[in-house]
């Protein structure tokens, strides 16, 4: 594990980091309900095509951020509601292309966000299993082999052949947890510690967890957890408005987010 | 390809009879149509039944293709913000699923067509041709009229409107005319991009000839729909996770 989290100019040739940015922006055209409303505004359809950038407000989500993630190093996101850790970690997983600037990452990232999402009620659990990993673009066959540890990590046991309309909520996170959680992705881009209902499977859950983050390469995390973040993180990065205000190792990150948390300056957002 | 069969075959989990739906649902439309119209028409049921059949099967693939296209990315909200698919995947998917119904639904073409004995010649081969061009520009509608209906979600609505009318307005249930113009519907035949395109499927099964103009308005629109498809998907394909 490195000591110091290197600025893009003077990382060494040797091993090329897991992530490097350099710059990376997220200008986002402003879209307002009405807007999208094709009839409303039928002159706004012409504008978007042809004189896009001279009428549209842009808004900056991601504004000039560099840093490089070498092997085996965590950088832990830290800032305000709106400071743009969720933005930053999709555009990691290259789910929003930044508008400017550069991103190489090597290897699969893949996040963990909005777990249940996607899920098909009137699937049975088994065959949610199987959307899910052909989503992800695994085989018939890897998925075969993946789901006897799906299904002990779930504990839904019989239940699994049963339509997801007929599971209780706290079944339904636990399947989620189990799928979301069967691939080891190269980087884990993790938004918010993920926890489950009932202590005793919190636990699995915390194992499981810490599982994908020592078979991770690397690990971006985004949260509001400080205590979380120490324990986790090798490098910290405060955010405040799409802008990076400080980055370095964890210690001194977070004391930094701490003193501007407490001042409330008028550049940062109260939390 | 497997993941469209897995979705294909869930969407009728709850169902009694399955898939089968897609089969009786066309087929009641065939027979009862068919027999009614060749009583009150001057064609006969073995010249109307396999043209309607065809036609109507067909026009389930370029209306599929239309008017799904419009709400594709968001009805895969979750897999795209995850970060599990790629814009192009999904659009593939829903091209996929249309092309599994439509294969499914071509049975009935099949039974229609051994039960009035029609005989395909090898120029029925070009409805092969006339239907890999439909799939190819089904592809290129997925990806243009899913980025602009992710942006402006009055086009699903729009799309479904124009496809209800397109259906009279094109020879489906109602046969252009021995001489193939149409009468007083030929200069609207013309302009109507779903007639050209059903056409190339439909008439060398039926073994009748394809107008010269019919292939050129097919590769007009082709090269048209393949350009701007490719300059929205460049231009805004990457804006389509934050409009969703």
């Amino acid at each position: 594990m490195t000591a110091e989290l290197r600025t893009p100019r003077d990382r060494d040739a040797r091993e090329k980091p897991l992530i490097e940015a350099r710059e990376i922006s997220l200008h986002v055209p402003l879209v307002k309900p009405g807007e999208r409303n094709l009839l409303a505004s039928p002159g706004r359809l012409i504008r978007d095509l042809y004189l896009s950038r001279s009428t549209r407000v842009n808004a900056t989500l991601i504004d000039g951020i560099s840093f490089s993630l070498a092997r085996g190093e965590r950088l832990g996101l830290i800032g305000s509601n709106g400071a743009g850790k969720s933005t930053l970690l999709r555009v990691l997983a290259g789910i929003y292309q930044p508008s400017s600037g550069t991103l190489a990452v090597q290897g699969s990232a893949k996040g963990l966000f909005d777990i249940s999402l996607g899920m098909r009620a009137e699937a049975t659990g088994l065959e949610n299993i199987y959307l899910r990993g052909l989503q992800m673009g695994l085989g018939l066959k890897r998925i075969r082999t993946l789901i006897p540890a799906v299904m002990a990590f779930s504990e839904l046991g019989e239940d699994i052949e049963k339509q997801l309309n007929t599971y209780s909520s706290g079944m339904r996170l636990r399947l989620a947890i189990a799928i979301s959680t069967m691939v080891e992705p190269d980087i884990l881009l993790l938004d918010e510690w993920i926890g489950a209902g009932d202590a005793a499977f919190n636990e699995k859950v915390r194992k499981r967890m810490m599982e994908l983050v020592e078979t991770s390469r690397g690990l971006v995390l985004a949260t509001h957890n400080t205590a979380l973040m120490k324990s986790l993180c090798t490098h910290g990065m405060v955010l405040d408005k799409g802008r990076t205000t400080f980055l370095g190792p964890v210690d001194e990150a977070l004391k930094f987010y701490a003193e501007r948390t407490a001042e409330g300056e008028p550049g940062l957002r109260k939390p | 390809m497997t993941l469209s069969l897995f979705r294909f075959l869930l969407r009728y989990r709850q169902t009694a009879l399955g898939p089968l739906w897609l089969l009786i649902g066309p087929a009641l439309f065939i027979a009862l149509l068919g027999s009614l119209y060749a009583q009150i028409g001057s064609t006969t049921s073995a010249q109307f039944v396999p043209f309607l059949a065809i036609g109507l099967i067909t026009w389930n693939l370029l209306s599929g293709f239309t008017t799904q296209a419009a709400t594709v990315f968001q009805r895969d909200r979750a897999s795209l913000l995850q970060g599990d698919m790629t814009l192009g995947r999904i659009a593939m998917i829903d091209v996929n699923t249309n092309i599994l119904m439509f294969l499914h639904q071509a049975l009935i073409i099949a039974a229609v067509f051994l039960i009035y004995r029609v005989p395909l010649g090898p120029y029925a081969l070009v409805s092969l041709l006339g239907l890999a061009i439909v799939i190819i520009n089904g592809v290129w509608v997925t990806m243009l009229l899913g980025i602009l209906g992710a942006r402006f979600r009055d086009l699903s609505e729009i799309l479904q409107a124009i496809m209800r009318i397109a259906f009279l307005a094109t020879p489906i249930i109602w046969m252009p005319g021995e001489d193939g113009r149409g009468g007083v519907m030929g200069h609207f035949l013309a302009f109507n991009p779903f007639y050209h395109f059903l056409e190339i499927v439909r008439a060398p099964l039926l073994g009748t000839a394809i107008a010269p103009s019919t292939w050129a308005v097919v590769l007009v629109l082709s090269a048209c729909n393949c350009l701007a498809s490719w300059f929205v998907t460049r231009r805004y394909g990457r804006y389509v996770p934050l409009w969703i």
